[in-house]
């Protein structure tokens, strides 16, 4: 599976200005929002939904990278976005560290192996050093963009 | 029918004695000799001693000819695998006790799915979840074993002031995804339709998530507005005592909760930001006193120790607690805690009894419960592939008036039912049924 399969281009934040957990995922589910990608009165279950997970383990993998998801039954395709904060933000990541990379995923529950895929795929690529360190040092969604794009080309990681 | 129990321990036990006593042909496997010696002798079950995750023992135990399995030993992991084995096998249900509630959440991995088993149980949780609906709708009828018992039932009292008295229920807003299942007026008892009127003095259930019922029912019933927030002091941190303090709604109580293990209260001030945690031993009266036990609103015992429940129960209705509960384990103790003075006690045995009794059932239906009154029951219902009910959309199955479904899950999600909503096999509903209906509505969810 390829980024382009399931981020949705146009509601990458390249300048997160959350402070806090809640708020990184508020300001990303409310990205897919205005993107047209979930319905306006789903945003609150998702959030509570990605929240609710959050409190079983965080999904901040180390390294700045937080991979905050959940499924839901109101998409009915994987919808995920990218956003980057240039100060991070407190996650409770494993190992301490502030997270400035976050790859949000929503999935249909129907389709567990590929929301599994999906998951797979962002850990996989950002086991590559120079494709966090670029993504992280973005300056515009359209920076981002053509990062994914990249990778999805195979230009980083080598597994 | 034919069951297989895996774990002779106090669950175990207590399940294959009860299922014995309902005249069930049970197997029980255990690892420990002991345990399998004396249910032998005790008991009228055919015991095997072995790990019940190993296919030669289950195979030994005819898992293949059960109809239903339930891993009931103290390791989730060994319960999850033997389940999903003895599912893979041929059992026709598997059952599986888990304790941790990671398994519960299947944002990262759907576990139930992946290992094919029917039903994760854990009795913590469904003891809070007892403990916690005490607390808010003491009169509610609980739905246990359905969404992981994400549903209830609230029978209401409508109250000639509500602004729905007159309304049709078609033009009643309600809360998303709460229903209005039954209508009862002078003695009378049915199925509600679009098309009923709603009058002051009607009897209504409300089916939904709790959050929700509780909203629909102030809109029919506005009496019940309670004044202020009301403090529930908790004792014992465990999961039980976690889920009690995390499923309040904390607009509606100040909780307060006593651990005391130390490292476990650093984890739970980071579960529960919007809960007081106290690292201080509920068996001290000094720190009830000194944690308002004499002037709250409930008590709420779960230590985890029944003896620790029971004595902490008393001091705090000593002290003055307005209502005290707990979760007492030895059936033996039932006799003696109301004498305490202690108001209500949930036992995991019990929940697990009234689970499990609920599975005993055949074909499409999962589990039964009747509602007051006696001419409805809750029915939850599995559908069958190829069966009548996912050939055509709700509306254009001869449902209406003898069943009335008001909830679906799917893949693990709860949605309120649509007219044009299609079911498909691998979907359990619950529905009120009209008894004289019964077997021709359940009918429609099997095989033809």
């Amino acid at each position: 599976m390829k980024f382009a399969d399931f981020i949705n281009t146009d509601s990458i934040q390249a300048s997160l200005t959350a402070t806090t957990k809640e708020q990184a995922i508020e300001e990303l589910v409310q990205s897919l929002l205005d993107a047209g990608q979930i319905e306006a009165d789903k945003r609150d279950d998702i959030i509570a939904a990605i929240m609710k997970r959050e409190r079983i383990g965080s999904t901040g993998i180390g390294r700045g990278v937080a991979v905050p998801h959940t499924r839901h039954p109101s998409v009915d395709k994987l919808v995920g976005t990218v956003g980057v904060s240039i100060d991070g933000v407190d996650f409770d990541s494993l190992d301490g560290e502030r997270v400035q990379l976050f790859f949000l995923l929503i999935s249909p529950p129907e389709y567990p192996g590929d929301h599994l895929r999906a998951l797979e795929n962002i850990s996989r690529q950002l086991r590559d050093e120079t494709f966090c360190r670029f993504l992280k040092q973005s300056k515009t969604a359209d920076d981002i963009s053509q990062l994914l794009q990249e990778a999805d080309d195979n230009q980083f990681a080598t597994g | 029918m034919r069951v297989l129990t895996l774990g002779a321990g106090t669950v175990g036990h207590w399940i294959a004695e009860l299922l014995c006593g309902k005249r069930h042909d049970v197997t029980v496997i255990d690892i420990d000799p002991e345990r399998v010696r004396q249910i032998n002798s005790e008991l009228d079950v055919q015991a095997i001693q072995g790990n019940a995750a190993h296919s030669a023992v289950l195979f030994q135990a005819n898992a293949a000819g059960a109809d239903i399995c339930l891993a009931v030993t103290g390791n989730d992991e060994a319960n999850i695998l033997a389940a999903s084995m003895a599912k893979a096998m041929g059992v026709r249900r598997s059952i599986a006790r888990t304790y941790s509630p990671v398994y519960h959440d299947s944002s990262t991995f759907d576990y139930q799915r992946h290992y094919g088993i029917d039903s994760l149980l854990s009795l913590e949780h469904l003891s809070a979840l007892e403990l916690v609906r005490s607390i808010r709708n003491p009169e509610a009828i609980p739905l246990e074993h359905f969404a992981r018992g994400m549903l209830e039932v609230y029978d209401t009292e409508v109250s000639p002031q509500c602004s729905s008295v007159g309304q049709r229920l078609r033009e009643i807003q309600l809360p998303a995804g709460v229903r209005i299942g039954s209508i009862e007026r002078d003695d009378e008892v049915w199925l509600a339709s679009g098309e009923d009127e709603i009058q002051a003095g009607d009897h209504i259930s409300l089916i939904g998530i709790p959050a929700e019922v509780t909203k629909a029912r102030s809109r029919f019933h506005t009496a019940s507005k309670r004044s202020k927030r009301q403090n529930v002091l908790i004792a014992g941190g465990g999961q039980t005592g976690l889920h009690v303090a995390r499923s309040l709604p904390h607009g509606e109580f100040r909780i307060t909760l006593l651990e005391r293990n130390r490292k476990r209260c650093e984890l739970l001030s980071k579960l529960l930001p919007d809960v007081t945690v106290v690292h201080a031993n509920a068996n001290r009266r000094s720190v009830l006193e000194d944690e308002g036990g004499g002037a709250t609103d409930y008590f709420v015992a779960c230590t985890g120790q029944d003896e620790n429940n029971i004595m902490a129960g008393v001091e705090a209705r000593e002290l003055g607690a307005r209502r005290v509960l707990g979760v007492v384990g030895r059936p033996d103790y039932a006799n003696v805690v109301g004498k305490l003075g202690i108001d209500q006690v949930v036992s995991e045995r019990d929940v697990a009894a009234r689970q499990i009794l609920g599975f005993m059932n055949d074909g499409a239906v999962i589990s039964y419960r009747p509602m007051p009154k006696g001419k409805i029951g809750i029915y939850e219902l599995e559908v069958f592939p190829d069966s009548r009910v996912t050939s055509a959309t709700l509306t254009d199955l001869p449902l209406a008036g003898r069943c009335l479904i008001t909830a679906i899950e799917s893949n693990g999600f709860v949605r309120g039912p649509k007219a044009n909503d299609q079911l498909r096999a691998g979907d359990i509903v619950v529905a009120l049924i009209d008894h004289e209906s019964r077997d021709e509505c359940v009918a429609l969810f099997k095989n033809p």
